[in-house]
């Protein structure tokens, strides 16, 4: 029999709110024995998020953020900065145990199986794209998602980003690219090394529509039915304290 | 001699960037913190690696590194044991 998981759909909400209910899901797991869960979701406003072990001042133009209105966050995982784009941009993040068997227990693989739904889901917008080690999945050579795992509680959380409709722009106007990075891979434009679902289609899609392929993409990839869901209580009250720690000055300029 | 603040970035090979802000007085490590967009598991082992650091000198910070790595179960991803020495001594090196 085809097993549930919980699926909470398309949750708009501020950058220290998402952040909290991702690291809720992951708490309350094996704590109260929640559903493993799917979200998909968007920033609003829209949000740099670094890595955990990412420099803010190095990685974000403080100034741009500011006069544009972006938020800035620090992730509870590894990997670089990313847009949240509220215009173009879903996020997802992925809940199960560590015991879960339809994941392997190997990090990298782990994250080859879960880029793999995102890849599945792609394809049925018409995007062809691969998983490229150790965290992206590229469609034509650029990269369209990054992605970042972390292993706490017991519990494997995943999240990343799905580049939809993105204002490459004004990514790169919040975002700092560092000199070292760019001169090693000989590219003029950083521009030209990522891309989003629109350009890859020369068309324009509604968030639905790439909502229901990512579904659909993670349904069969793990062999499941996403049922629509919310938050319990408990995850709630976890939500309410976790922001906190997110929106606090120690946490967002720790590095 | 005295005191002195040292930053370097290393580009590792394959796409991650590391970086390193250190600050030596009298040969000996007094502050330091590490960033980049690497993966470490737990992440909050890099918190420790920068306290063992703390009071070593700079010939033997290598051997720290390195015994740190040996004494924990740290996964990386993105970086190896080796960068964390190689930036750490392009950042000193730069004095």
């Amino acid at each position: 029999m085809t097993e549930d998981w919980r699926l909470i759909d398309m949750r708009i909400e501020d950058a220290p709110t998402q952040m909290a209910i991702d690291e809720a899901i992951a708490m309350a797991r094996l704590r109260y024995n929640t559903p493993n869960t799917i979200r998909l979701y968007r920033w609003k406003p829209s949000a740099v998020s670094i890595g955990y072990f990412q420099s803010l001042e190095k990685e974000v133009n403080l100034d741009a953020c500011r006069k544009f209105g972006v938020d800035v966050i620090r992730r509870i995982t590894g990997g670089g900065a990313v847009y949240h784009d509220y215009n173009g941009e879903i996020t997802y993040s992925f809940v199960v145990p560590e015991s879960e068997r339809c994941v392997p227990s190997d990090i990298l693989e782990s994250y080859q199986v879960i880029c793999g739904a995102i890849v599945n889901g792609l394809r049925y917008l018409g995007v062809d794209s691969e998983f490229k080690p150790v965290n992206d999945i590229v469609a034509g050579g650029k990269k369209i998602s990054g992605n970042a795992q972390t292993r706490r509680h017991g519990v494997i959380l995943q999240h990343g980003t799905i580049l939809v409709d993105s204002d490459l722009e004004r990514m790169f106007q919040v975002l700092r690219v560092s000199e070292a990075k760019i001169s090693d891979k000989l590219i003029k434009a950083v521009q030209e090394r990522v891309t989003n679902i629109r350009k890859y289609l020369g068309k324009d899609l509604g968030f639905i529509e790439v909502r229901d392929a990512l579904v659909r993409g993670f349904e069969e990839t793990f062999d499941v039915n996403l049922i629509a869901g919310d938050l319990t209580s408990e995850e709630e009250e976890m939500v309410k304290d976790l922001r906190q720690k997110y929106l606090s000055y120690e946490w967002v300029h720790q590095r | 001699m005295g005191a002195s603040k040292m930053k370097a970035e290393y580009k590792i090979p394959g796409g991650k960037l590391l970086s390193c802000e250190i600050g030596i007085e009298d040969e000996v490590i007094k502050t330091i913190k590490i960033s980049g967009d690497f993966f470490m598991h737990p992440e909050d082992a890099i918190n420790e690696l920068e306290v063992t650091l703390l009071g070593t000198s700079i010939q033997s910070y290598q051997d720290r590194i390195l015994k740190f790595f040996q004494k924990r179960e740290i996964t990386l991803y993105g970086v190896s044991q080796q960068d964390f020495i190689t930036v750490i001594q392009i950042a000193i090196d730069s004095e």
